[in-house]
């Protein structure tokens, strides 16, 4: 009588560890990914957006670039303090700071 | 490759170089088509009969794969079981884990379906990716992130899924500079750049294509161009693979994406 097996079974090499690491840390990756690539833009876009108005009220059109850039260097010092650690758990050194959500 | 309201100008094929008309370039004409029937004010086009087309194939595919599954998978069973055991084992499983296992059929459903509309446009005749219309990509980003925010909600709970979306260990003052920045990323940019990424490639991609299939048939004659024509034909073969990759890529990442937007509304991450 034939054994029946499942899917794993008949491919004993698969999903396992060694395969399920990767693809999580591709799908961290990916994840990271994206979010820093959406934080650069709503940094500009949130404090362009605020010297936009704050430069309607005030006749003053320059604060417009000046929130974007300002916005800009939150968004990339916010990225190196959030994601930097993870750069240092990669090489195995540096203290522990902010959160890797 | 070009659309139905391009078609006369290239199709006539009296357009080549030297022939006295200028190059026809592919443009935004290219991804407007005339209806095929109107219903109203409701304008049926091939967009529309292709993305029916592609959700009919994913549908009756799997249906037929799954309708009678047995424990020794004839062909049609295997090669679906091979399709949904790849998207759990390389999207689901490492952003989900086993507990994911129930928000398999949707992820499953959204690569398949995005993939074979992206793949259209390397069909012959039909040549139109599906998703290269904004109007498609948008209802499924929002789709995602209504599904996305209703887990938090659920899970998380209002007050739980707000406060977890701001950062821990950060002194207080870095919260007030960083809240505009959190609020628009999370509610506007990540369902924006989710969505608009898959519309931008495959939008680029589908306009690359036609420009070197348009070259190609331009530059085509018995001159100079016709050293040009070979070389663009060359690229169009070039363009071609490139496309085919990006087809499963963005497949992929979209889906991906929504797998790992979904983790974090199922529990906070810190």
């Amino acid at each position: 009588m034939a054994t029946v097996r499942t899917r794993e079974q008949r491919r004993p090499g698969r999903g396992d560890g060694a395969d399920d690491s990767e693809a999580a840390n591709r799908a961290l990756g990916l994840g990271i990914g994206w979010t820093v690539f959406s934080y650069l833009i709503s940094g500009m876009a949130a404090y362009g957006g605020i010297g936009w108005l704050v430069g309607r009220a005030v006749h003053v059109s320059l604060l417009f670039p000046i929130g974007m850039v300002v916005g800009l260097a939150i968004s990339v010092g916010w990225i190196i303090y959030r994601y930097g650690k993870l750069g240092d758990a990669v090489y195995g050194h540096g203290d522990k700071r902010g959160d890797d959500r | 490759m070009t659309g139905d309201v391009a078609a006369p100008a290239v199709g006539a094929g009296g357009c080549h170089l030297f022939s006295g008309c200028g190059f026809p370039a592919p443009g935004l004409q290219n991804f407007n088509f005339k209806p095929l029937f109107t219903v109203g004010s409701f304008n049926f086009t091939k967009p529309e009969l292709v993305a029916i087309l592609c959700a009919v194939i994913v549908i009756g595919f799997f249906w037929l794969a799954f309708a009678k599954p047995k424990v020794i998978p004839g062909r049609l069973q295997n090669l679906g079981e091979l399709g949904v055991v790849a998207v759990r084992d390389q999207i689901l499983r490492p952003s989900l884990g086993s507990k994911g296992d129930k928000y398999l059929g949707l992820l499953v459903s959204l690569f398949f379906f995005i993939f074979l509309c992206n793949l259209m446009e390397l069909i012959p005749v039909i040549q139109f990716p599906v998703m290269s219309r904004i109007s498609f990509v948008v209802p499924m980003a929002a789709t995602v992130y209504v599904l996305y925010l209703y887990l938090g909600f659920k899970n998380q709970g209002a007050w739980g899924y707000v406060s977890n979306m701001w950062p821990r260990g950060v002194p207080w003052p870095v919260y007030i500079i960083l809240i505009p920045v959190e609020l628009l990323r999370f509610f506007v940019i990540q369902p924006f750049t989710l969505g608009i990424r898959l519309f931008a490639n495959m939008f680029a991609g589908h306009l690359l294509l036609s420009i070197f299939m348009v070259a190609t048939w331009y530059l085509l004659g018995l001159s100079i161009g016709l050293l040009f024509a070979a070389g663009s034909a060359v690229m169009v073969l070039f363009v071609f693979l490139l496309e085919l990759l990006i087809d499963v890529l963005q497949a992929f990442i979209f889906t991906t994406l929504t797998a790992v937007y979904i983790a974090s509304s199922l529990e906070a991450q810190h």
